[in-house]
């Protein structure tokens, strides 16, 4: 994770869903209508950097401004739905960036069991994702729907893999050169 | 635009590494004895087997001034019963065919007759005793005699050899098609395995276990570096915040009084 790193900015940038717990003055345009105030209690989807810097408060002593919620992607249903398969769930419809979105999440929170149904979730999908990526089935494949539910993590896996299945083909003279 | 290669090294310069594998080589003309930075190579007369470089011997068979002999392991018999080590044999089912002795080691036949393998140390110019490690060892070589009960095994770059050898020398080996049929499924029954070793990645990760790869060629660990890389370092990050909390847990208990403590609190429970 770097400065640079596109993929961690965008990361920053999904929504959590907060709840205020204070009344603040003149920041009604977060909710559309700019000069109100936003009463204890408002729920609003604040995105991830903003959420996390209002709720930082309850570290330093003082109230906080704001307390964060599971965002939907990895609400309890979400789990249920990967314990019982994981290689069904289409990831990019919950979150393109689902692993490095439930990373951040993971330090805020302690879900002990949420870290297992992850790193299980995640080895089952790498199997079928290296299966994947040795044998392409074209564009039409069975494994069509799975392939489109990658999330942008799993994705640079599958082309990692690809590649490296590639370059050994091309080296081993069973495919053509690429033209350069 | 960043640099364009993926991380790690790619197969044609596995297969380059490969290339200072020794092999024997049947000369075709007289050449005399050449100084080469990877040690000297013995002069070459006609009917007799010397042993050179792979890139060496590639060159003379080119040029048609030598012919290669295959490497022991290199034939349809050989190969065959590898691969039905891999198929078949219970042991196998999720390991690799054992990688041939190291020198020093013990044999599948010394483990038997409990015999203390000795290694031969050799000597540099300078008199200084060493021991000799891949690619100086002759794992590529046609053995005359193999001793019994020794089965034949694939060495680190057996891939590499095999292909480049098949492609340049197929006329030097023993059914070229056949070997060429027993190398790609070899290679397609291994790489089902590597792949199935994705799931004990986990615990690698995680802490405690592992995977073993004895026996994984040079260029079967270069295919799978990017991907299992990427899986074990996205298993890393999944489960940072346990090894954080793990970690927190472990620097409390130290700080209570660590292992002592614990000791005596035991010890105080049996009173």
């Amino acid at each position: 994770m770097s400065y640079y790193d596109v993929d961690s900015i965008l990361t920053d940038a999904q929504k959590l869903p907060c709840t205020f717990e204070l009344e603040v003055p003149g920041l009604g345009i977060l909710e559309g209508n700019p000069g109100e105030d936003i009463k204890a209690g408002t729920r609003i989807d604040l995105p991830l950097w903003l959420g996390e810097m209002l709720s930082i408060g309850a570290r330093l002593g003082t109230s906080r401004l704001v307390s964060l919620d599971l965002p939907p992607a990895l609400s309890e249903r979400v789990m249920n739905a990967l314990k019982a398969d994981p290689r069904t769930i289409d990831l990019r419809a919950l979150a393109p960036h689902f692993y490095n979105l439930s990373e951040r999440i993971l330090e805020l929170f302690e879900e002990e069991e949420m870290v297992d149904v992850l790193s299980n979730t995640f080895r089952k999908r790498a199997a079928e994702i290296t299966d994947h990526a040795h044998n392409p089935r074209g564009a039409m494949g069975d494994g069509v729907e799975f392939l489109r539910g990658l999330d942008e993590t799993e994705r640079q896996l599958f082309r990692v893999a690809h590649d490296s299945a590639k370059q050994m083909r091309i080296w081993s003279g069973e495919s053509k050169k690429p033209k350069t | 635009m960043a640099f364009p290669l993926p991380r790690g090294i790619t197969p044609p310069e596995i297969a380059f590494l490969a290339e200072m594998e020794q092999v024997n080589i049947v000369p075709r003309q007289r050449l005399e004895g050449l100084e080469l930075l990877g040690g000297p190579v013995e002069p070459l007369l006609p009917p007799r087997r010397a042993t050179l470089p792979l890139w060496l011997a590639l060159l003379l068979k080119r040029q048609r001034r030598a012919n290669i002999v295959p490497p022991s392991w290199l034939h349809p018999e050989a190969l065959s019963l590898i691969l039905e080590i891999e198929t078949q044999h219970s042991d196998y089912q999720n390991a690799f065919s054992p990688p041939p002795p190291l020198p020093g080691q013990p044999s599948v036949r010394d483990r038997e007759t409990q015999q203390t393998p000795v290694a031969m140390p050799r000597s540099t110019q300078d008199g200084e005793r060493y021991y000799a490690s891949p690619p100086f060892l002759p794992q590529n070589v046609a053995r005359d005699y193999i001793p019994p009960g020794e089965p034949p095994s694939l060495p680190y770059h057996w891939l590499e050899v095999g292909n480049v050898l098949l492609d340049a020398a197929s006329d030097d080996l023993v059914d070229p098609d056949q070997t060429r049929r027993l190398l790609k499924e070899l290679r397609e029954v291994r790489m089902a395995k590597f792949r199935a070793g994705t799931d004990v990645l986990d615990a690698a990760a995680i802490g405690g276990g592992g995977v073993a790869l004895t026996g994984v060629g040079a260029m079967e660990i270069g295919e799978g570096r990017g991907f299992v890389t990427g899986v074990v370092d996205g298993l890393r990050k999944i489960g940072a915040s346990k090894e954080q909390a793990r970690r927190e847990q472990m620097a409390e208990d130290m700080a209570n009084g660590g292992y002592g403590a614990t000791q005596e609190d035991d010890d105080e429970m049996e009173f």
